[in-house]
């Protein structure tokens, strides 16, 4: 209900449009992305995808820190090459990995990006302040960063990403090395900030995205497979998911053999075996509805299970 | 614009190996004044003295002599300064008393220690030669020399990361910003041309401030030519005052820092990291000195226009002069403009178009 509201509120401002056409990028003849064509307009997007599906690659185009090797990518209907600096004053980007000078302390790390990105003197400080605090750092705002925690960094990357109020926001597995009071803390924060913009964010943390992201775009080989609402996404896999309990001990010949989401021990000597199969894989199993946890083992149950090479060949045609 | 060049010039300053090898290279250019200073030597009249006394004691002698060289001051020198040679029957030229002695004994001296016959217009043509203390100048400048051949490398061990070193991951945040490509990517080639300035502005300051406080100035009005042997031979055979010289040599290695930072800057944008961009770059820039060629070719007289040669100036400045007295060594200042415009052109365009990794 509420997210309907949201969204009627949005269609009245002038809406973003950002929209990939054939967009490809090749590394040798590696597809990292493969002729994709998305629309990405208003809200928050979770970009699901095993290592090496391209969430990265895409994120970079996105962000046009790499060039296409076939393809567009429009904003608004104008190329984002030719809008250049107007287009990168809307964007704000979490790389996966991002370099930073060690010996800066976090605060004048921001106030050099928020130079770079244009903001000026006290609305620099102002803003600088206020995202630390909104990160939590505002008690280490004068530290080096070298003395960071991997966590405090990511933090700190968020904080640079947001610095110019970006109204498309590109965040490359922004939960990676956050406890999970930090972890609610940046899902408060994105809830919060994502009114009126793209907000795109890729993980292969699935909890991460079923919370916060309106949209869930399933990426495998460069490719989105499959794309929707967390709530309706999982449909596909209605029916599939299965939970069925087997003793302790022969817990490690199923899960061997079955493509297991979840299994929990039970005191009384069972195990509860949560499975997605197509067909009842037990006797005494029954069907529970699907979350996107068991959507993500659906889809890459290749890679899980460590039939790696599988995949590899499906990959090379 | 200004708060990106400040945060560059941050940067760049605040490394430390930077730091170490500016150091380095001014205690270095410390100890080559001092060295020079203490090993002044002079004796006259049976007085004896070295380091400042023998600073002090040149310049008594030069004060007698001092303005426009004449055949009557030559007589005069002759007379009370030329050595005679002694039992092991040293050559009087090569002998060695005071700084005015070896000047004149080494024109108009024969072996002996005699008046070799020889007249001011015979050694020198149509030049008129002001005479004075120049030894303190020349030798300074012969030490300012070296520091600046050495500052190159600070330079170029300062300037190897303005671009190279983002590549380590920066770049990723630093080109998705609005004007990471445009304004920053200009930003950091100035600061980076204007760090070079300033480290070359504060190694001349030093350099010719120790010579002031050292030698006085005394001698900056007087030729070059009419010093102790070993500073002239081999040296810039043009008759120009020390002053003259002292100011061609840091308008020269100004350039030469303006033109080694722009080679260094486009390296540092195309290598991937610091360490490649920093041997890159002084295999570039040393390449010209090194390289086999007779300095009498025509091939030399454009290798000399080089940053590196304009760091070490004097064969730069030995080469002719051109009309109206000009020296040949300041047809460097346009190659260095050139190089700058480039360089500064280039860098920050690679540097934009790079694609991250
Ligand atoms: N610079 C590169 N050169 C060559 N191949 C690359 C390069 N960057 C990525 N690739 C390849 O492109 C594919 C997609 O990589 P990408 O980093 O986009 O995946 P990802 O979905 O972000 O993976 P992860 O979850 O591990 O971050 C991979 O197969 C990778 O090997
Ligand atoms: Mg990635």
């Amino acid at each position: 209900m509420e997210r309907k509201t949201l969204e009627q509120k949005t269609l009245e401002e002038k809406t973003l449009e950002l929209k990939t056409l054939e967009l490809t990028k090749q590394y040798g003849r590696k597809k990292a992305v493969d002729c994709m064509s998305i629309t990405l307009t208003e809200g928050v997007y979770g970009l699901l995808g095993a290592n090496g599906a391209g969430k990265t690659t895409l994120m970079r185009l996105l962000c046009a820190l790499q060039r296409p090797t076939g393809g567009r990518i429009l904003l608004d209907g104008q190329s984002i090459g030719k809008l250049g600096e107007e287009y990168r004053d809307l964007l704000g980007y979490l790389p996966q990995r991002f370099g930073y000078y060690p010996d800066f302390r976090a605060i004048d790390f921001l106030l050099y990006m928020a130079a770079l990105k244009g903001l000026e003197g006290k609305a620099a400080e102002r803003k600088s302040w206020e995202l630390l605090e909104e990160v939590g750092l505002s008690c280490e705002a004068k530290h080096r960063i070298k003395s960071f925690s991997g966590g405090m960094k990511q933090r700190l990357g968020i904080a640079q990403a947001m610095l110019n109020d970006p109204r498309i926001l590109i965040l490359d597995e922004p939960t990676t090395g956050l406890d999970p009071k930090e972890r609610v803390r940046f899902r408060n924060l994105i809830s919060a900030f994502s009114k009126g913009r793209i907000v795109i964010l890729s993980t292969h943390i699935v909890s991460d995205v079923e919370f916060i992201a309106e949209k869930i775009l399933v990426m495998k080989s460069g490719r989105i497979i499959h794309w929707g609402r967390p709530g309706e996404i999982t449909s596909e896999i209605q029916g599939q998911v299965w939970e069925c309990a087997v003793s302790t001990e022969q817990a490690d010949r199923y899960v061997a053999g079955l493509n297991v989401s979840n299994l929990r021990n039970e005191r009384d000597g069972h195990t509860v075996l949560r499975v997605v199969a197509a067909e009842k894989p037990m006797e005494d199993a029954r069907i529970v509805e699907p979350n996107l946890e068991d959507l993500y083992l659906y889809y890459f149950q290749e890679q899980a299970a460590g039939k790696d090479d599988k995949w590899k060949g499906e990959d090379k045609r | 614009m200004r708060k990106l060049i400040g945060f560059e010039l941050h940067k760049l300053f605040a490394r430390r190996l930077t730091q170490a090898a500016f150091l380095a290279v001014a205690l270095v250019s410390a100890l080559f004044t001092f060295y020079t200073y203490q090993n002044k030597y002079a004796s006259y009249k049976g007085r004896q003295a070295s380091g400042g006394e023998a600073v002090a004691l040149d310049k008594e002698i030069a004060a007698k002599y001092e303005g426009v060289l004449t055949d009557e001051k030559v007589r005069q020198m002759m007379d009370e300064l030329a050595p005679k040679s002694g039992p092991q029957g040293l050559n009087a030229i090569y002998l060695y008393q005071n700084a005015m002695q070896s000047a004149v004994s080494a024109r108009f001296s024969d072996m002996y220690g005699n008046w070799n016959g020889l007249r001011v217009e015979d050694v020198f043509g149509e030049e008129e030669i002001r005479i004075g203390y120049v030894d303190g100048w020349i030798g300074a400048s012969r030490d300012m020399e070296k520091s600046f051949v050495f500052l190159s490398f600070v330079i170029l061990i300062m300037l190897a990361p303005v671009y190279s070193g983002e590549y380590g991951g920066v770049d990723n945040l630093i080109l998705a910003s609005r004007y990471g490509r445009t304004k920053c990517a200009s930003a950091k080639a100035l600061a980076g041309i204007l760090a070079a300035v300033l480290v070359t502005a504060v190694m001349a300051a030093l350099n010719v401030g120790a010579a002031f406080l050292l030698y006085g100035s005394q001698g900056l009005d007087c030729s070059i030519l009419f010093a102790q042997l070993t500073l002239t031979e081999g040296y810039i055979p043009f008759n120009i005052t020390c002053g003259a010289l002292v100011g061609y040599q840091v308008l020269l290695s100004f350039a030469g820092a303006v033109g080694t930072a722009a080679v260094a800057l486009v390296l540092s944008a195309v290598c991937r990291n610091p360490m490649a961009a920093m041997v890159a770059s002084a295999a570039v820039c040393l390449a010209p000195a090194l390289l086999p060629v007779p300095e009498t070719g025509p091939l030399f007289r454009l290798l000399v226009l080089l940053p590196i040669y304009q760091m070490q100036f004097s064969s730069l400045m030995s080469v002719e002069l051109l009309k109206a007295g000009v020296p040949y060594g300041m047809l460097a200042l346009p190659v260095s403009a050139g190089l700058l415009a480039v360089g500064y052109g280039a860098s920050g365009n690679i540097f934009a178009r790079h694609e991250v990794m």
